[in-house]
């Protein structure tokens, strides 16, 4: 270690001048220190030029540890801090705070990862681990005194915000927002709010009435002053960034005023045409002009023009006069400061697939279709009837994980068919003791509050379990029963069942629009197809644009409670940028260096945010246009750079000679031995 | 003598249009005289001079047999007393207008034509502002190369000569005593003279990429010598065509088909040799890392071949220029190592880095020994069209 | 292969060296799964982190085969989950010309690799070094590799 005994009067925040950097190596514990030799790697970095003191630590994330640090900055007056230790993914801002606290820009630290790259996989080499932390600290050191001060800039926030989805948790997060104050436009792209809740008959594990309990929930959206709400509407542009997002909101018509309608349905009692109701999964009708079911919210009619035969007869129906043919889409533009994607999910559809033999056989169905069977309102009025010939089943079948938990389909669990189905079983078996069910499972799922309680529940009804997933489904072409084959796992043996209904637990799976909304809100997917979190575990409602938060399903499989939590939660960090009226942005950014650019414009088309501008007016007397970055549009990732052929973009704190700094410490040399 | 002009009316009013094709030659006497092929190039420059359609014109200011500069002038009469065409004259017009913001007619080579185009792209030069007269090259030749072959092969003093022509696969030097010499450019090339290497294996022989494509292929009959053949390749060649001829500068005919067939044919000939050459130069070898340190090994890191390239659109400052240190260029340059990259989709093999090369290093060679996979694999050729350079796409379809 | 016997004695307890470029998202991530869940592999790669593949410049390539790498590494993000939408078709299109570049130049294939791992692909990220490393080891130091450096 080589102790300064050099003046200190340098000024710690000052770029120029002598690089004075101080290396804490720590040994998290034995995780580190079990196996790279940390005394020998911090005597071989204290010999390196510009390190001035060297430290290791058993947890230098701890209070001690960070004392040490601050201590060691005032003591040695070093102006750059390399820390050996974990992942910068999970330390980076804990340091960066640590470093700041004592007057350094936080992005004079340099990040060095000995454990996870190199202590933890290298636990049988130690020797080798030992040299290779050397190599790590090295690059880091000489990266470190090349590292700049960066500012992270301000951008003011419009306090007005959108919430594209109105399910259950778009919903929570409008009303949460509209009830901290803030002015919220809720889009909806189906006629009514309420979203797939709103189909639902019961909920688990409770089994309440859903549009009991969510009915007066839409209501109270409706009657909230701060919510605008823009049904039958999609968000067709984004453009701007965090705080000031500028979107374009079509409006589909209804074919009719809505400030005129009164949602009276006569319209829909002349109207002659009936189409399949998708509302009620397909079964049943309803007209081609209709209100979209009683507890719709906004309570008004739309008429579904492709199905329309131009009769006219609702025109004459209708008292207030609110039906107009020639209605065209309107549009909307506004300004909000953040958007939250509540856009929801669809079932997964066994339908090309046959799953089970669904489609080819009458009476294999889905647990959505039972569910609207089930439902009072539904096309039966409650009774769950067998398609084949509406007679109500005694024997019935239940197939989990139906789109989930398998390779052909989805390799995610769903996390929701376990419940509903156990409670649709429950319900049924409530409803008409004599029926006899069977769910076949391949685990049961019942992590949380009363989830258990339920599966025991319908146990005791009598309510059979058999681990298994059927190998063959088969009709009975006279009495149209299903006969499936299955192995109980448990007994071990294969058995021979017959129904008169068989339900699919279909899964969540993304739907048609959640392409259009990654693009437009220039989100990333994950491999499920749906929604990427910025982080999974500690930042599950941010994406990775600023100012764009997701709940619900788009994010993953969920149920109820947890897709409202979202909803607030991203009430609530929303609310940190509306109510401060400003978002701080990327400090790491692209730059251009006007006196190297030619002005050649590839970098444009690199940035898929559109942050790179060529100038209106030659710069200096050049007579060259050169790029310019709009900072607050800039994420930072450094492409154009790698596409700048002359080096005048550059990426700050990952500028080409900071990396290249790096790149040239890999390596070291070592005298020839003969 | 726009007076003189003004009495020279066409017979009948044409409307030039893309696509078409003519045989003109230029109305005045001692342009016909000074400058090959009926001087049509020279006076439809001048006229799109006389007649502001541009504000500056490129020429070539002729020093001697084998010297020559390109000037950049706004002086009709330099336009009509410029060189015309030379075989030994092979600089490359689009870096000399590129960022000068000009409103510039300019003959162009194949090559030439492929450089102001990439220079376009990069927004170093307006396209819409300049207009491309293309002529058919077959090649060219290096001064220095050409001086030893005269000595050399022809046994004659470069001082002595007063022209060239080149007809039915030779190469003819007229000295001043009036006696020509001729040997076939073959039997030049096999013993390392005539075109310079990159010229063999070109294949742009009809500058199609231009505004205008101009040449003395598929003039014949009474004509031969005495006209150029035009095909108008863009709007704005059927702009430059239509002024010169209401300047009455130029005066037009329809080709006959004889002719067209014979253009068309020399294009295929001219070509299909192109591509032997090619095949025989980029032969495939082994230890490639040896033969480019090997060929590399004397490269002083002059720049020249840097700031000479036509689709290099960087100033002093650039990536292959900065990160290169000789230090670290132990193995292999660096400098060499980002050009062989940044020039694998745009390289148009024009051969000017390997002509100012100072220490005579292959340069063109190397360059697309990196260019001809990519550009093949890719199907992108530079310079031909507007299409963005692949390594500046966001998302490639290939 | 005849070659694999050649080139024995040079691997005599030589560990290559590999410049692993990762991007911050997903293939650094990587490697910290490959960490976390104890993937053992050889010590020979060196990671340096930059925000997106697309900022895995050809000149830090070409950079660290100057300065001895016996292999360089570019990695990101799977092509469709890009943390910058789709900086990862860029690096595509970059990686292609290098290695065009290395390809022509006569290095071998084998020591500059694309590849995308996710953030919770740590066993991936591990195999993927201990394969390189092996292959390397195969066929020897690069020859672009200064003397006297390691």
């Amino acid at each position: 270690m080589s102790d300064s005994t050099e003046s200190k009067s340098t000024d710690i925040n000052k770029d120029s001048g002598e690089k004075r950097v101080g290396v804490f190596v720590c040994e998290c514990g034995v995780n580190i220190g079990g196996v790279v030799n940390t005394k020998a790697v911090a005597e071989y970095i204290g010999t390196l030029p510009g390190v001035k003191v060297t430290s290791v630590n058993k947890f230098t994330c701890s209070d001690s540890g960070q004392a040490d640090i601050q201590n060691k900055i005032k003591e040695h007056n070093l102006n750059r801090v390399v820390v050996a230790a974990c992942s910068p993914k999970t330390h980076e801002p804990t340091f960066r705070a640590c470093i700041e606290q004592m007057g350094l820009n936080q992005y004079f630290l340099e990040f060095v990862n000995i454990r996870d790259h190199c202590s933890w996989i290298h636990m049988w080499e130690k020797e080798k681990a030992t040299e290779k932390a050397k190599d790590l600290i090295r690059m880091g050191v000489e990266r470190a005194k090349l590292l700049e001060p960066l500012q992270a800039s301000e951008v003011p926030v419009t306090d007005k915000a959108l919430v594209v989805g109105a399910g259950v948790a778009g919903m929570q997060a409008a009303l949460d927002l509209a009830d901290m104050g803030f002015q919220v436009y809720l889009v909806e792209k189906e006629p009514s709010i309420g979203g797939r809740m709103a189909r639902f008959d019961k909920v688990f594990p409770t089994n309440d009435c859903s549009i009991c309990i969510l009915g007066p929930k839409m209501v109270e959206v409706a009657r909230n002053k701060n919510i605008k709400i823009m049904s039958y509407s999609e968000v067709k542009a984004v453009d701007g960034y965090v705080g000031n997002f500028n979107v374009k909101v079509e409006h589909k018509p209804r074919y009719l005023d809505v400030t005129k309608c009164t949602g009276c349905a006569k319209c829909s009692e002349v109207c002659p045409v009936e189409v399949p109701y998708d509302f009620n999964e397909g079964f049943g009708t309803r007209k081609a002009i209709y209100v979209p079911f009683p507890q719709a919210v906004p309570l008004r009619a739309v008429l579904d023009k492709e199905n329309c035969i131009s009769c006219k007869a609702c025109a004459k129906a209708c008292q207030s006069g609110a039906i107009n043919y020639d209605m065209q889409p309107g549009f909307t533009d506004l300004n909000v400061g953040v958007i939250i994607g509540a856009v929801g999910f669809k079932t997964y559809d066994p339908e090309p697939r046959h799953d089970f033999g669904y489609g080819l056989y009458d009476n294999v169905i889905t647990a959505m279709e039972f569910e609207r069977l089930l439902n009072a309102a539904g096309p039966t009025g409650g009774h769950v009837v067998r398609p084949s010939d509406c007679k109500e089943p005694i024997r019935v079948g239940f197939v989990n994980c139906v789109g989930s938990r398998d390779k052909a389909t989805n390799i995610y669990c769903s996390g929701v068919c376990c419940m509903y189905t156990i409670k649709n079983a429950q319900l049924l078996k409530e409803k008409r003791p004599e029926t006899d069910h069977t769910i076949m499972y391949m685990d049961i799922r019942t992590p949380f509050r009363g989830y258990e309680e339920s599966y025991n529940r319908s146990r005791n009804l009598g309510v059979k379990f058999l681990r298994g997933r059927p190998s063959e489904v088969k009709e009975d072409p006279v009495t149209k029963n299903i006969k499936v084959r299955v192995e109980d796992t448990l007994a071990n043996e294969i058995r021979n069942l017959e129904f008169d209904l068989l339900v699919l637990a279909t899964g969540i799976v993304p739907h048609e629009g959640i392409n259009q909304i990654q693009q437009l809100l220039k989100l990333s997917k994950a491999a499920d197809g749906l929604l990427m979190e910025a982080h999974p575990k500690l930042r599950p409602v941010d994406t990775t644009i600023d100012g764009v938060f997701l709940a619900g399903v788009a994010s993953g499989p969920k149920d109820i409670p947890y897709a409202v939590s979202q909803g607030s939660a991203c009430a609530s960090r929303a609310t940190i940028l509306l109510k401060n009226k400003k978002a701080i942005t990327e400090g790491i950014t692209a730059v251009v260096n006007p006196d190297v650019c030619a002005g050649c414009g590839v970098c444009l088309p690199m940035c898929p945010f559109q942050a790179i501008k060529m100038d209106e007016t030659p710069y200096l007397n050049t007579g060259i246009k050169k790029a310019n970055v709009v900072k607050a549009l800039c994420k930072g990732c450094g492409t154009c750079v790698t596409a700048c052929p002359t080096g005048a973009l550059e990426q700050s704190h990952f500028k080409n000679e900071q990396v290249l700094a790096q790149v040239k410490n890999v390596f070291k040399f070592q005298e020839v031995v003969a | 003598m726009s007076q003189d002009s003004q009495t020279i009316k066409t017979a009948h009013q044409i409307v030039m249009q893309k696509g078409e094709m003519y045989v003109g030659w230029s109305t005045k006497e001692d342009v016909r005289k000074r400058g090959g092929s009926g001087g049509l190039v020279t006076s439809m420059l001048a006229a799109a001079l006389e007649k502001k359609l541009v504000d500056a014109v490129v020429v070539l200011k002729k020093m001697n047999e084998f010297e020559a500069v390109p000037i950049i002038t706004s002086d009709v009469n330099e336009v009509l007393n410029s060189a015309g065409s030379l075989h030994s004259v092979p600089s490359n017009f689009a870096k000399l207008i590129a960022n000068r913001n000009l409103k510039v007619a300019l003959p162009a080579k194949g090559c030439d034509v492929r450089g102001i185009i990439e220079q376009g792209k990069r927004n170093a030069i307006n396209l819409d502002n300049t207009f491309i007269v293309g002529l058919n090259c077959g090649g060219s030749m290096h001064p220095v190369v050409t001086r030893e072959m005269l000595e050399v092969m022809y046994k004659i003093k470069p001082e002595d000569v007063h022209g060239e022509e080149i007809e039915k696969g030779k190469l003819i030097f007229e000295t001043k005593d009036g006696k020509e010499h001729a040997i076939t450019i073959d039997e030049l090339e096999e013993k390392g003279y005539g075109r310079r290497e990159s010229c063999r294996y070109c294949t742009i022989k009809i500058p199609n990429n231009a505004d205008i494509a101009c040449g003395n292929w598929g003039v014949t009959g009474d004509l031969a010598g005495k006209a150029t053949f035009v095909e108008i390749t863009s709007e704005k060649g059927a702009k430059l065509l239509q002024n010169a001829i209401d300047a009455g500068y130029i005066q037009v005919q329809k080709p006959d088909e004889k002719g067209v067939a014979a253009r068309s044919k020399i294009k295929g000939v001219m070509e299909g040799l192109g591509k032997k050459w090619k095949d025989k130069v980029f032969v495939p070898m082994d230890n490639r890392l040896e033969y480019f340190r090997k060929e590399l090994e004397n490269c002083i890191d002059c720049g020249a071949c840097k700031a000479v390239c036509p689709t290099c659109s960087c100033g002093d400052v650039s990536k292959c220029t900065e990160f290169h240190f000789r230090g670290d260029a132990y193995r292999m340059s660096m400098y060499h190592l980002v050009r062989f990259l940044h020039l694998a989709d745009s390289c148009i093999g024009c051969g000017q880095c390997a002509d100012v090369c100072p220490v005579d290093i292959p340069l063109t060679r190397l360059y697309r020994r990196f260019a001809n996979p990519v550009q093949e694999q890719l199907k992108y050729e530079p310079g031909m069209d507007m299409r963005k350079p692949p390594f500046f796409e966001a998302k490639l379809e290939v | 292969m005849s070659s694999e016997a050649a080139a024995a004695p040079k691997t005599n307890g030589w560990e290559p060296k590999i410049v692993a470029f990762c991007c911050n998202w997903c293939s650094y991530g990587g490697a910290d799964s490959a960490g976390m869940g104890r993937f053992q592999q050889p010590a020979s790669a060196r990671i340096i982190r930059v925000m997106c593949s697309g900022r895995i410049d050809p000149l830090h390539v070409f950079n660290a085969f100057l300065e001895g790498a016996d292999a360089v590494l570019v990695t990101g993000c799977h092509i469709g989950d890009c943390h910058y939408v789709n900086g990862n078709d860029k690096t595509k299109i970059k990686y292609k010309f290098l290695e065009n570049v290395v390809r022509e130049l006569g290095l071998e294939k084998e020591r500059l690799q694309l590849n995308w791992i996710s953030a919770s692909e740590g066993e991936k990220f591990a195999n993927f070094i201990r394969d390189v490393t092996e292959q390397i080891k195969k066929i020897g130091p690069s020859p672009l590799k200064p003397e006297g450096v390691v």
